[in-house]
């Protein structure tokens, strides 16, 4: 890696150029003076007659050395000891050194010693010293900057990009034994940024770092910090990994063992024809089956998370043949108003279920966190969009009117600039009303980007579309959140329902947020009612609307139609 | 004064010194005088005539370094042979080799 010097002159700031300094150490006048003459127009130079001044500038002004000139024969020191002494320290041993002697046997010592290169006495001409030194300074930086990328910063172990590259040479050079992929990671190391600061946290991550390097580049093994608080280890396959994992936890936080928790996945001697990223991959999907765990923090990749992998794959290589072939079914579960005697049909939610050729109905909680995860939601909660106004449409059209269907609008749909045209267009080109349908959008998405989301959230209330908040309860919002955010209805976490009634305690919590419903005016929806007992609990409490297998699971299109036409028997 | 006409007559390589003084005739001359002046001369023949092979290396080094980047040769030639001497601690009439040095140098000291 080459770095272009114009002219030895160094970009500090816009439109500022600065001459790179050259620190030249030689007695003798005459031949100190031509170097200078040589070397004037490029470079900024500190000329000095003894080894005592070269010392008192390298101790003020290492950082901004680009290279040393030495001569060897000075009055006070003998120049091999100064070099010495420079590629000691740390502050001076990067800077490159060129020795001046015109003494064969002083050249190959000093080249032993670290200088870089020497130059004869008598000087060549101006035009190859001039050469030489700029060839020399722009190798030494290009040296520094490979470390710099090289190397994580804060710990020193390899950056990812390195990482992989030594690690497919360990490979290479070592084809015969069997290795292991590791990842590393704090659990919560957020939280451990937060309560201890990130000094402290650093520290940690230093400890870590130097624990792993300890640990491993005995075997030859190699580390990288991949990121924030994700260490890759690459190494000889060891079949138990406990010593390794306690010795890392006592290095990071010492007697302090509660604060930091760490968990490891591991990718054990996979073929090594397997590319080296998905081993990592691998061993970062096993590292994450014990997140949070307090009972487990070693998990070894294995052939169910290998099969769950490859059933993932496959879903998303097909996801596109899938929205051709219509093979996303839109379904219906219908909400009930509750406050009449005999519950009424109110609304429905349109689902999305994947009937695949081969594998059957595929579980939206299978499929759904995988797009989510690379965006192909959007495309997919598009498709859910225009195949619910379709229906709504013919409906409208069979039977005067319909029943209002929300449709979910993901936390990514919410950060696009053309959502409200896009929502708009659709419901005017099926045309519909704006209120026949309905938008669900999760309380997390608020909480994430909550300005934009509001900012949003008002254009379409104001077109005239019903916001409803979804997944309510699932812990992201605070009071004073709720009352000021623009929703029109609260939908009530089914996660949240199971467990209120599976613990009796939890029903005054239920009831409180029933209660925050009625005060800020805003109807709500329980969702996942399964029992009696449910829904009479929650009709006792308030709750103006319910959905749920109690009354009815998701409906494909044609059999929700039902309920729409005996609505409209009921109403005619 | 120093000229290049008396550094060419002297038998300088005048264009191999002007050549590394960035080709400045008033550079190279200005160098040239301050090498000829140098005190190191006087201080050769004192470590010669006591006999200081140690001190008489370092000097014979440093004024063949000089005499060097300016291609003084006849300055340059008599001086490398009496470091080599001195580097080897070689038994020699160090004073007469110093003298000769001397004499060269007294060429471009004397005035036209």
């Amino acid at each position: 890696m080459n770095v272009e010097i114009p002219n030895g002159k160094m970009q500090t700031e816009p439109g500022a150029a600065r001459k790179r300094k050259i620190l030249i150490v030689e007695d003798e006048f005459v031949n100190r003076e031509i170097l200078v003459a040589m070397l004037d127009a490029e470079y900024e130079m500190i000329p000095v007659g003894s080894g005592a001044d070269a010392e008192a500038v390298l101790l003020r002004q290492a950082g901004e050395i680009s290279l040393v000139l030495l001569d060897l024969n000075l009055p006070d020191r003998h120049g091999l000891d100064i070099l010495r002494e420079m590629k000691e320290n740390p502050r001076t041993a990067k800077i490159p050194v060129i020795v001046l002697t015109s003494d064969k046997e002083a050249e190959v010592e000093s080249l032993n010693l670290g200088a870089i290169d020497f130059i004869p006495k008598p000087y060549p001409i101006p035009k190859v010293v001039q050469a030489r030194i700029r060839r020399t300074i722009e190798l030494s930086e290009g040296r520094d900057l490979i470390r710099e990328t090289e190397r994580d910063h804060l710990t020193g172990l390899y950056t990812r990009e390195y990482f992989y590259r030594y690690a497919e040479q360990y490979d290479v050079f070592n084809p015969d034994v069997p290795t292991d992929a590791l990842v590393l990671d704090v659990n919560h190391f957020q939280m451990v940024n937060e309560r201890f600061g990130k000094q402290y946290a650093d520290e940690v991550l230093i400890r870590i770092a130097g624990a792993v390097v300890s640990s491993v580049s005995a075997s030859g093994g190699i580390a990288c910090r991949r990121s924030a608080d994700t260490f890759l280890v690459y190494c000889p396959h060891l079949s138990d990994y406990r010593a390794f994992l306690d010795g890392i936890a006592t290095a990071a936080c010492g007697n302090d063992r509660g604060r930091i928790r760490l968990r490891l996945g591991v990718c054990a001697e996979t073929e090594k024809s397997v590319e080296m990223q998905t081993r990592f991959d691998r061993a970062k999907i096993a590292a994450d089956t014990v997140r949070g765990s307090f009972t487990e923090c070693i998990a070894f990749y294995d052939n169910a998370m290998h099969e769950k992998e490859i059933y993932a794959e496959r879903l998303l290589d097909e996801f596109r043949a899938a929205i051709d072939g219509k093979q996303f079914a839109v379904y219906f579960q219908p909400k009930f108003d509750v406050r009449p005697e005999t519950p009424v049909l109110c609304g429905a939610e349109a689902l999305v279920r994947w009937i695949h050729p081969e594998l059957g109905m595929i579980s939206p909680g299978v499929f759904i966190p995988l797009f989510e995860n690379n965006g192909l939601i959007r495309i997919l909660d598009r498709y859910v969009w225009r195949e619910t106004v379709r229906h709504i449409a013919e409906w409208k059209k069979k039977y005067g009117s319909t029943v209002p269907v929300s449709v979910n609008v993901s936390r990514i749909d919410m950060l696009d600039p053309d959502l409200v045209g896009t929502l708009r267009d659709l419901v005017t080109d099926g045309g519909l009303d704006y209120s026949d349908l309905h938008l669900e959008i999760t309380e997390s998405a608020y909480t994430e980007n909550a300005r934009q989301i509001i900012s949003t959230v008002n254009e379409l209330r104001k077109i005239g579309f019903v916001i409803e908040m979804d997944d309510f309860g699932s812990g992201y919002s605070s009071l004073n959140m709720i009352a000021t955010l623009p929703i029109d209805v609260l939908k009530l976490d089914m996660v949240f329902i199971r467990s209120v009634f599976r613990e009796n305690g939890n029903l005054r919590m239920l009831k409180v947020i029933v209660e925050i419903a009625e005060t800020l005016s805003v109807p709500m929806i329980a969702e996942g009612v399964e029992k009696a007992e449910q829904l009479n609990t929650l009709r006792e409490m308030g709750c103006a609307m319910v959905q749920g297998y109690y009354f009815s699971p998701p409906l494909p299109a044609a059999e929700f139609e039902k309920y729409v036409r005996e609505r409209k028997k009921e109403n005619a | 004064m120093l000229t290049v006409e008396k550094l060419r007559a002297f038998g300088a390589n005048v264009e191999e010194g002007l050549g590394r003084c960035i080709n400045n005739e008033q550079f190279y001359l200005r160098l040239a005088e301050k090498a000829i002046a140098d005190p190191g001369f006087e201080k050769l023949m004192e470590a010669a005539e006591k006999g200081d092979l140690e001190q008489g290396f370092a000097i014979s080094h440093a004024l063949k370094g000089v005499t060097a980047n300016l291609a003084l040769t006849p300055l340059y030639d008599p001086l490398c042979e009496i470091t080599e001497l001195f580097r080897n601690k070689a038994d020699a009439d160090y004073v007469s080799l110093v003298s000769a040095v001397l004499a060269k140098r007294g060429e471009l000291t004397k005035e036209n």
